[in-house]
């Protein structure tokens, strides 16, 4: 059975001042704590500690999401997928500023 | 339902070991990625890959599924053997999370949606199963705290609204689970911008545990637009020129985001100079600028009058447009 039910909401943008728990993103993005930690050594991410608890930018969260994927799905590790991470930031890029100069030809 | 050939998915033969069926997902893992792949319909081959292996690398499974037997061909229509699963004796199956916590991979649990595999999956795995308790669909539970959500840069700049189909899972009173179908419509601010996320407080999945629900994570993407490039808040418009109007100066019609304004091209501007209209890109704290690039376009010289206007620039202009090449 499925029931409909309809909801209005008022969506909220995330900012770099838009900070989350460290346990909430291991739940979103599926990975463990241990694996962030090792990430920000790593410089993927800058998490801050306070009250002894670790938080996160959320704005870390699409790239989180990415390493958990690559790490669960290709079976690379922390490092692996940093490094994969990264590259693929740089190579969308770098694909946005092609694109961005063909049309001003 | 159509029959799945899990072996052809993964180009293994029937006899395929352990490791041999391990290694076609792994390379095919790796060609279909969605995050790295640029190969036509990656994600939905990828998922075929996935559901294949997710059965044929558990030994129960795969026995089960090679007692279907070798004659059925993908694709073919089928229906489940009513004595399906009997005679297994399951141990329950290494659940996912043992499976993630073991060797150096640190990824959690994979809860993916259950819609993504398909009815031939669903039916011989799935709940209500005689597997529903080993790995895999046991301990999914909906994927509904993020998605994708493609806006066009005009919205962006005014916000927008967005109706959401959000399925998550529901505890009937009967204590069993179903994809319960909720209906949201969203209200984005403006301001938005490419790879920006989204709250929506309290509207994720809630766990199976009972937990509360958690939050829904919206990621925006911008669709490339027509005038306009975007680059953060910022975005560059590409203005044509006579080459008059750039020697001479010029009143314009700049048009903007927010509408046409009124804009004064400076005296000497040359093709590709920027010049900043400060505010009118895409609105924030700060909000963004919009650059306009200049391209001057040249008349061509198709009638005599317009050769003769070029000749006499020719004759009467000391112009070496390459004086900067090294001599």
């Amino acid at each position: 059975m499925t029931r409909v039910t309809t909801t209005v909401i008022e969506a909220r943008l995330i900012t770099e001042e838009d900070w989350i728990g460290a346990s909430e993103i291991c739940r979103l993005c599926r990975l463990e704590l241990a694996a962030v930690l090792e990430l920000a050594e790593l410089g993927i991410v800058n998490p801050r500690q306070v009250g002894g608890a670790w938080q996160l930018p959320t704005t870390a969260l699409p790239r989180l999401r990415i390493v958990g994927r690559l790490m669960r799905d290709l079976g690379v590790n922390v490092s692996g997928a940093a490094l994969a991470v990264e590259l693929l930031e740089t190579q969308r890029a770098l694909e946005r500023r092609i694109r961005d100069l063909e049309t001003l030809r | 339902m159509e029959y799945r050939d899990y072996y052809k998915v993964l180009g293994v033969e029937r006899t395929a070991t352990a490791d041999q069926v391990k290694t076609a997902y792994r390379r095919l893992a790796r060609k279909y990625h969605p995050d790295v792949s640029k190969e036509k319909d990656a994600e939905e081959h990828f998922k075929q890959v996935q559901e294949a292996y997710e059965v044929l690398k558990d030994p129960e499974k795969r026995a089960a599924y090679d007692q279907l037997g070798a004659n059925w061909k993908q694709g073919e229509q089928f229906r489940p053997p009513p004595d399906w699963g009997s005679g297994f004796e399951f141990a329950g199956g290494e659940g996912p999370q043992r499976r993630a916590r073991r060797g150096r991979a640190r990824a959690a649990p994979e809860p993916e949606a259950a819609e993504d595999y398909s009815d031939f999956f669903s039916s011989l795995f799935g709940g209500g199963s005689p597997f529903a308790g080993s790995a895999g669909m046991g301990e999914r539970s909906g994927n509904d705290h993020h998605a994708r959500v493609d806006i066009e840069l005009e919205e962006a700049y005014r916000g927008t609204t967005r109706t959401l189909e959000l399925r998550r899972p529901e505890v009937k009173p009967d204590g069993t689970v179903t994809l319960g179908t909720h209906t949201v419509r969203v209200t984005i601010p403006a301001g938005v911008t490419e790879g920006q996320l989204i709250r929506l407080a309290g509207q994720g999945g809630p766990s199976l545990g009972g937990g509360a629900a958690g939050d829904l994570y919206l990621e925006a993407h911008i669709l490339p637009n027509k005038l306009y490039q975007l680059d953060g808040r910022d975005v560059t418009l590409t203005f044509p020129v006579a080459p008059w109007e750039a020697a001479l100066g010029a009143s314009v019609n700049m048009p903007t985001l927010g509408g046409e304004v009124a804009m004064t091209i400076p005296a000497n501007s040359q093709s590709g100079q920027k010049l900043r209209l400060r505010g009118r890109g895409l609105p924030g704290s700060p909000p963004g600028d919009q650059y306009v690039q200049l391209k001057v376009v040249l008349p061509s010289a198709a009638t005599p009058a317009a050769k003769e206007l070029y000749a006499e620039m020719r004759s009467k202009l000391d112009f070496d447009p390459r004086a900067d090449f090294a001599r």
